[in-house]
């Protein structure tokens, strides 16, 4: 068995080889399903999960009134509002962790996250001009190593942006943690950006969204012990990680929107003059 | 279609990561498949301040502080590498020889690869944190490189390459890696990078690759003093030598597997527990397994079968007609074994004659036995699941050793004999043989092969002198594994800047004073022994208007000092208790708190933590409080000045008057409880008095009871009580509680048959007032020392008290027997126990002067602490009992007095006598008796012992004798210890 979080310590290290301020290696697609209205496909290190938006579109008829009890997760009143409805599905794949488990749809923590994801998304997504409709997101985990909240975030983000609904900014996420446990107490625990799985298990963490370059924190969880005092510091950590991964997120949709003006699916409009083609 | 494989391909940063993936099976069984992500990077410096390229790229903390390098830049060199070096040792230098590593003379500026941490802490997790705690150490400038996150030296696992040869290739590229780095140095010399490893297949490829590297006897030659080093490696290092022996010669049976032995302890076939060796009997040992109420016998070398006491065994019990009684005869290793050579290992009988002759005299025994069903069912150990060996203190057996090891420095054998009776004779390979003779060792035991009678192992160091003070006190230290260094700094950093003069601040405003009751103006006093400096407790008494009394117990305010996470708190955990020598304290908080800050001495003003009750004339609590305060104690009285004065009828000053409320109040508190079932249990206590100036022993003295003590006493227990109730109340799950559990009534069934047969006495054990009450009756008229003879029996037969938290266990079980009271705690003495310091921090959030630590209210944490403290609280016992042992032996040196004894228990070979007078008891053997052995006739049933032939005494229990009392110095445990000669039996 490897070292634990414990040996952080002794050379500053942790225990994938990250220092305390990095982020794992963070890959991002867009647009990966083309029947989609809206696809992505997002690792951050070995939390892997695809993303597919459909809609805005006229909520099905048994939905419509439910208001999203089917689809779990969902925002706004669906069919009667003034507003396009948010519905999360999240689908996490048996074998997307190390002991193959099933979950059902009635999970709890999968429920939440649904949950979680829809009210940030509503926040962010301008609903207001899809009246008497829905917006339905498909999150698929295919492998999970920590972090899977702020991935499922940023999957979002991404494949809403490929759907081309209309938002606010980008909403991005990630997590922050700290170096020593709860109990341990340490007076000088470092924090930690970018938790993986080990680090969730052993260490207080939080996850943490925050929309486009501000400061504005839309999303914030905190499920672990962690004293009061440590939390600022994991907090402006989490903040500045966002920050990295907008940029990352940033450049995979530029990059598309290159691809796609080079390809011929879209012209060369006016907005984009100022875009570097080379 | 967009595709989606081959992601990591295009990305740039690929080359940067790699992945770990390994197998590995969890507790239920299940085998799991692990890929961890591993990013490799060029920042991970060399830490050498050799270096001027790393300092750049050295890691900097979140608050951008950046780590210091720890490899020296001019590091010791040997003969081999003049110009210095580091050392790089594997995995198995630090298994084989963490000792080494931690010696003070050799072994600076190490480099700790991660590869070899994350191999040792899988291998064995104390080494392992006896190594981090090396490279937490400043001076010995360990460092730990991580190689596997280092881009120049992650090694990915070849095809068809097992986990070994990848790691030990690992280490050369490591040391490859550092050379290179090294020699770029310009200015002069760089230090040599020397691999330290046993493998021979390892050193040879290192050879062949061009990079230094020694075995460890190689090494540990080139040093200085290396000669004395090199008995410190063990010697399994001969492992070819081992594998040559033939099949033929083992001795021992084969262990089972682990799996064997886990089914079957899962089927209830085998059976797991503790191995105890008899203190009367060596090759007797009891396990105690949760399938059978009485503990299942092991008897005899093959079927001990190389377990030591206190491992953790699997046994197997034996057919019906292989079950025995115990023994009821004493044999001592030291004396059947005395002429073994420690190299004839090769001797053609396993189970020596001698050996086999006491076995004949049990097995007669018991055929001659007509009671049946009096014999034990009897086991054998098939396997160990987990040693319990530590470091042992001993002394070299001077008729092992030979003439020629005394005078050259060849390597020799010889045998070790622990000063625990318990543990086996260990053989030991030394060159130092002429200069440890005489002296006190401490040893670890490495192996017991199946070839061989006894456990190899090798020297640690030499604690000086037989029976000098320093050399016996540090082996009784270490024996009862007593943490008694001086505090380290980051502990004594965490007393009041102040120092002694820190003083309860004058400001009412100040923070101190904050929730604290101003209690200074009440006549409190402390009542304590003679001498005695860490003043835990103080008491008041006044009357109240409506004929009751107010009575108050003051205890030192320890939490307000010692905060809870820090490293003193974390030290005062692990030490768990002061321990208490006959002419050494080891205290458990720096000595600023224990004996000035804390203490409530008199005249000066401390913060106390109080308990007050209102009591009426009949001492029934009426209401209490509790409460932190201020006092200022007017007088610290020994018992025996209190005594004096409570005695005196012409004082008849407030104080005084105070303490005789104290004690009538006392002695009404004392009855109640006794009518509730309390036991009144003895042990043999005595004092020695030492001489004022050298502090040499000469005299030992009986305590003296006085009536000021259980005044304490009583009050004391009321506080206790009284707390415990309240963070009972205040934290049900989590409060820290002290119980001591009802005896197995067959605990009681010897002695009960022993009195029945003997004086025709009943011992009733249903509850612990009925024992009381029979214990009570269990006089002779004509002879007043048996009551307490019996007491200090049946206090043997009790189950041990112990700290727990109170959700692990019921409501009914929280009972403390002893006391007779449904809830206890220990609150009384914060000073030296920590128990007492949980429970402060426990009450204080119960009355909300203060919100509650986490660390106070996980039960996890609580759980290990109560673990730690239950060994502590039992070690110190034993250590301050070995302590009076030892230092009686002393001052009866060169005198010889004759005294009364009582027979206590009985053997068919000899029999062990009490003398009250000096506390000890001792065993007289039937070859003591006489000249030549005289024939001895045991009756078991009636537990007597007639001799016949050279000398004629009938001996029976509880039967009072003379006996000549002398000191003897025992030269199988080097102990100087009383014996005893029996003058004549009254």
């Amino acid at each position: 068995m490897p070292l634990d979080t414990s040996t952080y310590s002794l050379a500053l290290l942790r225990v994938d080889g990250r220092r305390w301020n990095e982020l794992r290696r963070i890959h991002a697609q867009i647009r990966t399903q083309a029947a989609a209205d809206g696809s992505s496909y997002l690792e951050m290190g070995h939390t892997k999960v695809m993303c597919v938006v459909t809609g805005p579109s006229e909520p099905g008829p048994r939905r419509g009134g439910a208001g999203g009890t089917g689809g779990g997760g969902g925002v706004g009143a669906g069919g009667q509002s003034k507003d396009a409805e948010v519905v999360v599905n999240i689908v996490i794949a048996g074998f997307s962790s190390v002991d193959r488990k099933r979950r059902g749809r009635g999970d709890k923590r999968t429920l939440e996250m649904q949950s979680t994801l829809a009210n940030t998304l509503a926040a962010t997504l301008h609903t207001h001009l899809f009246p008497h409709s829905q917006i339905n997101i498909s999150l698929h985990v295919l492998s999970q190593d920590g972090s899977l909240l702020a991935a499922l975030i940023n999957a979002a983000t991404l494949a809403c942006v490929d759907a081309g609904i209309p938002m606010t900014d980008y909403v991005t996420a990630c997590t922050a943690g700290s170096t020593s446990t709860y109990a341990a107490n340490d007076e000088g625990a470092d924090p930690l950006l970018d938790l993986n799985h080990q680090e969730e298990q052993e260490l207080p963490g939080l996850t943490v969204a925050t929309l486009g370059d501000s400061d504005k924190v839309v999303a914030l969880v905190c499920e672990s012990r962690v004293q009061i005092s440590r939390l600022e510091g994991m907090l402006a950590v989490g903040v500045d990680g966002c920050k990295q991964v907008r940029e990352i997120l940033d450049q995979v949709i530029k990059a598309q929107g290159q691809k796609m003006i080079l390809d011929g699916t879209v012209d060369k409009g006016t907005g984009l003059n100022d875009m570097d083609l080379d | 279609m967009a595709s989606l494989k081959r992601s990591v391909d295009s990305d740039p940063l690929a080359a940067n990561i790699s992945n770990k993936i390994y197998v590995r099976s969890t507790k239920s069984g299940k085998v799991q498949k692990i890929v961890r992500e591993v990013y490799l990077r060029q920042d991970i410096p060399c830490s050498s301040k050799l270096c001027q390229r790393c300092l750049v790229c050295a890691p900097k903390d979140a608050s951008g502080k950046p780590t210091p390098f720890v490899l020296s830049d001019s590091p010791a060199g040997t003969k081999v590498f003049p110009q210095g070096h580091y050392l790089v040792p594997d995995t198995n230098a630090f298994l084989t020889a963490m000792d080494l590593f931690e010696q003070d003379s050799a072994f600076y500026d190490v480099i700790v690869l991660q590869i070899v941490l994350e191999e040792l802490r899988n291998r064995s997790l104390p080494l392992y944190n006896r190594l981090v705690s090396l490279t937490k150490s400043e001076d010995k400038r360990f460092y730990v490189f991580f190689n596997e996150f280092r881009l120049e030296t992650h090694v990915p696992r070849l095809e068809g390459e097992t986990v070994n040869d990848r790691n030990d290739r690992a280490v050369r590229k490591a040391v490859a890696w550092y050379g290179e780095h090294l020699a770029r140095i310009k200015e002069k010399d760089a230090p040599a990078i020397v691999m330290l490893s046993n493998d021979r297949d390892n050193l040879k490829k290192a050879k062949q690759e061009g990079i230094n590297a020694c075995s460890l006897a190689d090494y540990v030659r080139q040093l200085k003093d290396g000669e004395k080093l090199l008995d410190m490696i063990p010697e399994t290092q001969d492992q070819d030598q081992i594998k040559e022996k033939r099949p033929g010669d083992n001795l021992y049976p084969e262990y089972f597997t682990m799996s064997k032995m886990m089914t079957g302890v899962k089927n209830n076939l085998l059976h797991q527990g503790i191995f105890n060796v008899s203190p009367y009997n060596y090759l007797e040992g009891s396990i105690r397994v949760p399938a059978f109420p009485k503990a299942l016998l092991v008897l005899g070398r093959e079927n001990i079968n190389r377990a030591v006491d206190g491992d953790l065994v699997v046994v197997e019990v034996l057919p019906k007609d292989q079950w025995k009684e115990p023994s009821i005869q004493v044999i001592e290793e030291d004396a059947i074994t005395k002429n073994e050579n420690p190299d004839a290992e090769e001797s053609d009988d396993f189970v020596s004659e001698k050996e086999r002759k006491a076995l004949q005299e049990e097995v007669k025994r018991t055929h001659s036995k007509t009671t049946e069903g009096h014999a034990q069912p009897t086991a054998k150990v098939v396997g160990v699941i987990k040693r319990n060996w530590r470091q042992y203190v001993g002394h070299i057996d001077q008729s092992s050793v030979s003439q020629s090891a005394q005078q050259g420095r060849k390597q020799d054998s010889v045998f070790v004999i622990p000063m625990d009776k318990k543990i086996p004779k260990i053989r030991l390979r030394t060159r130092q043989v002429s200069e440890l003779l005489g002296k006190r060792i401490l040893v670890t035991i490495d192996a017991w092969d199946r070839s061989s009678r006894h456990p190899s192992g090798h020297f640690v160091r030499s604690l000086g002198e037989l029976e000098t003070k320093a050399a016996e006190t540090e082996a009784l230290l270490l024996e009862y594994d007593v943490q008694y260094r001086p505090f380290p700094k980051t502990v004594l950093d965490c007393l009041p800047k102040e120092g002694h003069d820190w003083k309860v601040p004058q400001s009412m405003e100040d923070p101190g004073w904050k929730d604290r009751q101003d209690l200074r103006d009440l006549l409190i006093c402390s009542i304590d022994p003679i001498g005695c400096q860490d003043i835990d407790d103080a008491l008041h008494s006044r009357p109240l208007p409506n004929g009751n009394f107010e009575v108050g117990v003051h205890i030192a305010d320890v939490s307000h000092f010692v905060k809870p996470g820090n490293a003193m708190d974390a030290e005062a955990s692990i030490r768990g208790t002061t321990v208490y020598l006959v002419d050494k304290r080891i205290d458990m908080l720096p000595m600023l708190l224990g004996t000035d800050l804390c203490s409530l001495k008199p005249y000066v003003e401390r913060y106390a933590f109080s308990v007050v009750w209102e009591m009426t004339p009949d001492a029934d609590v009426v209401g209490s409080r509790f409460t932190k305060s201020v006092i200022k104690s007017r007088e610290a009285f020994s018992y025996e000045q209190a005594q004096l004065r409570v005695d005196d009828s012409s004082q008849q000053d407030d104080l005084t008057k105070s303490i005789r409320t104290l004690l009538a109040l006392s002695k009404k508190l004392k009855q109640k409880r006794l009518d509730a079932g309390a036991l009144s249990l003895s042990s043999p206590e005595v004092k020695v008095q030492m001489e004022s100036e050298t502090s040499d022993p000469i005299d030992v003295k009986t305590k003296v009871h006085l009536d000021t003590m259980s005044l304490v006493e009583e009050f004391m227990l009321l506080a206790n009580t009284s707390v415990a109730r309240r963070i009972y109340e205040a934290f049900p799950q989590t409060a820290i509680l002290r119980r001591h559990g009802a005896p197995p009534k067959t605990n009681f069934d010897e002695l009960a048959n022993q009195l029945k047969v003997k004086r025709g006495l009943d011992l009733s054990v249903e509850s612990s007032r009925a024992l009381a009450d029979s214990l009570d009756r269990c006089v002779d008229e004509k002879e007043p020392f048996f009551n307490t003879l019996v007491r200090i029996m049946a206090t043997r037969c009790m189950m041990s008290a112990e700290y727990f938290c109170s959700g692990t266990q019921a409501y009914p079980e929280f009972r403390h027997y002893g006391l007779a009271s449904e809830i206890y705690t220990h609150f009384t003495s914060p000073i030296r126990r920590y128990a007492d310091l949980m429970a402060h921090r426990q009450l204080a959030a119960a009355i909300e002067y203060e919100a509650i630590h986490p660390s106070t209210r996980s039960r996890g944490k609580l759980e290990a602490v109560c673990k730690n403290i239950n060994v502590r609280h039992r070690n110190a016992q034993l250590a301050g009992r070995a302590s009076i042992a030892y230092y009686v032996g002393q001052a009866l040196r060169g005198k010889a007095t004759e005294e009364d004894g009582f027979v206590m228990k009985i053997f068919s070979n000899g029999f062990v006598v009490l003398v009250p007078r000096f506390g000890i008891e001792s065993l007289i053997r039937l070859r003591d008796l006489a000249e030549v052995e005289p024939q001895a006739e045991f009756d078991a049933e009636n537990y007597v012992l007639q001799t016949s032939g050279s000398r004629e005494v009938k001996v029976e229990l509880f039967q009072k004798v003379r006996v000549r009392v002398t000191d003897q110095k025992d030269e199988t445990t080097g102990k100087r210890g009383v014996k005893m000669e029996l003058v004549r039996t009254c």
